[in-house]
């Protein structure tokens, strides 16, 4: 019993969560009664068990801290779960795989609570970090192991499982740059000025430089535009973090709109993929690369403000939409109230890891917890502004909620990653 | 020192929460805002989704015969089409291909959501709450359509015809050859071999060509030169010379305009017309001007696209759109050039010179009844605008009627006993091939009830083949 009270605002969150997990399996069966299988009920039982799990794990473990983000992580994946049972297609088992990646993210998520002890072995080890990085991220064009899906070679697989080790290698980098910055931290900001602008320390950013764009190049080589565009914003974001120098920020994204365009020109896809943005809806795109978005925009164009209802819409005539286009999905169903919803989840969730990073105690653990929180806000923007044509599609998922399980998984230690640094901070402070 | 990271995690904060602010409001755009652009697009899967869900509205014409409606099968309700004739302008409705015509046009009203109709909208877009659809009603005149399908189909080429009713724009009959099955094309069974069969047909049976094929008018594009003429100082009654081949100045070079007749003589407007002179026309378009000219073309709806219940393609003036060159214009003048007009839209020219110089908006549909067979909302466009003075268009409207009745007049074929019929032929030149022929015209010719276009491809003698045609689809709609 004294177990359930020491994280009792967390156990009274994961009734919702429950809650949630219950309604919409039963809202999803109930629109298709036709298809139903009484077996699918497990799901979300065994679900809610392994959430009550993890959260006995943490209450036994003596975590203390935030005991907001595990419910609201749970809460994303409970939906992520409904979603994969709303949109698996008939021939294809996904919501069982998908709680069978949610069980290996529930033990990546103890592990990474329990492992490494001490938290400043992050900083010490960063550059085996760095290096177990880049070769994660060349593991992907290795023979064997290698596999190309869908045109874009970032997978690794074995048997029926697919991973791809990117979505690791952002948290790898983040954990890499906060280590780094924190160590030349001094030098990068206190550098001297021309008028307002700030010479960059060429030589002390070097190393991190190198270390971003032997990643983008990978990337490209690998013709994955959403990894480049996060691993361009995760080093930007740090180094704003590290010196608050805006000014690196502009060269950043002016380097971005030379390279894009430079890309745009050379890169056959790149250049699909913008056109595809411009004009999704012209003759010649509509029924080609622009197929996709068309019909997730005519998803969205069925949502109105409360949706269709869960079960009665038609995002299924997206392609790939359990991947891709889950808000869209979302949308569709629940209404532009429950798009508004869902996001309004992701920036609670970047607020209370902001939150953690303002508090923690050493500059390696606020720019390490503000890198990571980071990561969940910009990829939920970069998905969902390509889902609605604000920018260019790429293929990175929806945190916790699209179907994928390399993407629940490295989410899951991220949450992890990001309550050690609350649990840190809470022991020096002396409070709960 | 962690005070500076402290803030710039708070510059941070505020930077991704403006992102979410601003990606909220697209994702709002797209949801509400452009929603209702989305939910009609002919390719949105969601409005054909009916058609195997739930039975959609029927499509009936004038008589109340069914052109269209729902029929349960075993893998759910199919659309059936009662008259291939229509095909094109009723179209289709597959959950593959999208939707055509007037399936397309009123999908929100046959599946229960007219605009006429908010709260049933409302309710079944929000609360899931569909009503038994109504139906959408057609100005299709049976009788008119059978006696246009027949006349066409016996000349056993491909071509158009299209009538309508000058004074409300509403389409009584229309029919392009080829057509398509519409049923194949609608049943899940054999969609995709219907569809890849017409879809690669070279003789482009999809094309509604009365609505969608673009033409040079030939001939009948005498009634704007000569409107043009009118009002712009040139008197119809002066004699001007015709003498074959002709050229206005030696700059043309090896360039002629050239007569059909190789005549040779003095031609008043009314000459002009009967005898379909190009000369006589060139000249007088010379005297009015290419700017003159393109204006009159322009009020005459040449380059755009007709406001219409079923979108229309827009044709063209010439290819930069003006008409800059004094050969340009010569050939312009008497429908040559570089023009390209619907036969919907030659109709509509000759319905405004018959209703005194007023341009009807044309529309397919009449009316849209909800299941009870009440009416939701009647559809009666207001005229698209006086193109030019009535007393212009009596005077053209006059020469019409020679051009059919007169002595050795080519629409003579166009005649109905009784009845005087203003008309004007057309002899389209084309690269493909023999000419294409044209009529279009108006009766009665003094207050008219029917406006009508034909087009045959690549007919023998132009619009002489044509001419009957179009007289036998007016007297059905006289009903003689």
């Amino acid at each position: 019993m004294t177990l359930l009270l020491r994280r009792r605002s967390e156990v009274g969150l994961i009734v919702w969560v429950a809650a949630l997990a219950i309604t919409g399996s039963v809202a999803v069966a109930a629109a298709d009664a036709a298809a139903f299988d009484r077996r699918q009920i497990f799901i979300p039982v065994a679900f809610i068990a392994l959430m009550l799990a993890l959260h006995l794990f943490l209450a036994w473990r003596g975590v203390r801290g935030d005991q907001l983000l595990f419910p609201l992580a749970a809460g994303l994946s409970a939906l992520g779960l409904i979603l994969v049972q709303r949109l698996q297609p008939a021939d294809q088992p996904l919501l069982l795989q998908q709680l069978t990646w949610m069980i290996v993210a529930a033990g990546a998520f103890a592990a990474t609570i329990l492992i490494p002890r001490d938290l400043t072995a992050l900083a010490r080890f960063k550059w085996t970090w760095a290096i177990l990085g880049l070769v994660l991220l060349i593991s992907p064009l290795l023979p064997v192991i290698g596999r190309e899906i869908n045109g874009a070679r970032i997978w690794i697989g074995v048997s029926r499982f697919n991973f791809e080790p990117w979505e690791a290698v952002k948290i790898l980098l983040v954990v890499f740059f906060a280590a780094y910055l924190e160590e030349f931290r001094e030098v990068i900001t206190h550098s001297r000025r021309i008028g307002p602008f700030p010479i960059p320390p060429v030589p002390y950013l070097l190393p991190i430089l190198a270390m971003w764009a032997m990643a983008m190049v990978v990337v490209i080589f690998e013709k994955d535009l959403g990894a480049a565009l996060l691993f361009l914003g995760i080093f930007l974001a740090m180094l704003y973090l590290a010196t608050g120098e805006a000014f690196y920020t502009l060269i950043g994204l002016a380097l971005l709109a030379v390279g894009g365009f430079a890309v745009y020109q050379l890169i056959g896809h790149v250049h699909v993929r913008i056109d595809t943005w411009l004009q999704p809806f012209s003759e010649e795109l509509r029924f080609g690369a622009g197929y996709q978005i068309v019909q997730g925009l005519f998803a969205l164009g069925n949502a109105g403000l409360f949706g269709a209802g869960l079960g009665n819409g038609m995002p299924d005539r997206i392609p790939i939409v359990w991947s891709d286009f889950v808000f869209n999905a979302f949308a569709e169903e629940t209404g532009f109230a429950g798009a508004l919803i869902l996001l309004a989840l992701y920036l609670l969730f970047f607020y209370r890891g902001m939150l953690i990073a303002v508090r923690a105690p050493t500059p390696f653990l606020q720019l390490l917890a503000g890198g990571l929180s980071f990561i969940v806000a910009f990829q939920t923007l970069v998905i969902v502004g390509g889902n609605a044509r604000l920018i260019p599609l790429t293929g990175v998922t929806l945190p916790f909620v699209a179907y994928g399980g390399s993407s629940l998984v490295t989410n899951w230690m991220l949450v992890a990653l990001l309550m050690r640094v609350s649990d840190v901070t809470a022991r020096v402070r002396g409070t709960e | 020192m962690t005070r500076g990271i402290a803030e710039n995690i708070r510059g941070l904060s505020v930077a991704i929460a403006i992102a979410f602010l601003v990606t909220s409001a697209g994702v709002g755009y797209w949801t509400l805002v452009a929603s209702d652009a989305l939910a009609s697009d002919p390719f949105n899967p969601r409005l054909v989704a009916a058609i195997r869900d739930r039975p959609r509205g029927k499509i009936v014409d004038t008589a109340n015969n069914v052109l269209a409606q729902s029929v349960k099968t075993q893998d759910g309700w199919t659309r059936k089409y009662s008259d291939r004739s229509l095909a094109h302008v009723v179209g289709f409705a597959s959950f593959k291909y999208g939707a055509s015509g007037i399936e397309a046009a009123y999908a929100d009203s046959l599946i229960g959501q007219d605009p006429g109709d908010p709260i049933a909208t409302w309710r079944a877009r929000y609360l899931g709450e569909h009503e038994e659809p109504g139906s959408v009603v057609l100005g299709i005149d049976p009788k008119v359509q059978k006696v246009a399908v027949d006349a066409l189909t016996s000349t056993g080429r491909k071509g158009a015809i299209i009538a309508l009713n000058p004074v409300t724009g509403t389409i009584i009959a229309s029919v392009s050859l080829p057509n398509f099955e519409p049923n194949q094309v609608a049943d899940p069974k054999t969609e995709d071999l219907a569809w890849q069969q017409v879809n690669g047909d070279q003789n482009k049976p999809l094309i509604d060509r009365a609505r969608q094929g673009l033409y040079a008018p030939g001939s009948t594009f005498k009634l704007v030169t000569g409107a043009a003429a009118l009002e712009n100082g040139i008197n119809p009654d002066t004699k001007i010379r015709v003498d074959d081949p002709w050229q206005a100045d030696p700059s043309w070079g090896q360039y002629y305009v050239r007569s059909s007749s190789k005549a040779h003589g003095d031609y008043t407007m009314a000459d002009g017309y009967r005898l379909s002179e190009n000369i006589y026309f060139a000249k007088i378009g010379l005297q009015v001007g290419g700017q003159k000219l393109a204006e009159y073309a322009s009020r005459f709806g040449v380059g755009a696209a007709p406001r219409c219940d079923i979108a229309v393609p827009k044709g063209q003036l010439s290819n930069s759109g003006t008409l800059d060159r004094p050969t340009l214009v010569a050939d312009t003048s008497y429908g040559q050039g570089e023009l390209l007009v619907s036969p919907l839209q030659m109709a509509l020219i000759a319905a405004t010179i018959g209703r005194a110089g007023v341009m009807p908006t044309p529309h397919y549909a009449t009316e849209v009844r909800d299941s009870s067979g009440n009416t939701i909302r009647t559809i009666a466009p207001g005229a698209a605008g006086q193109v030019v003075r009535p007393d212009t268009a009596a005077k053209i409207a006059g020469y019409l009627v020679g051009a059919v009745e007169g002595p050795g007049a080519f629409a003579f074929g166009a005649k109905i006993s009784g009845v005087h019929v203003a008309g004007k032929t057309g002899t389209a030149e084309n690269p493909a091939g023999p000419p294409h022929g044209w009529f279009i015209g108006f009766a009665p010719a003094e207050n008219p009830v029917v406006a009508v276009a034909v087009i045959i491809e690549n007919s023998g003698q132009g619009g002489v083949d044509a001419a009957p045609l179009g007289g036998r689809v007016m007297q059905a709609a006289l009903g003689r």
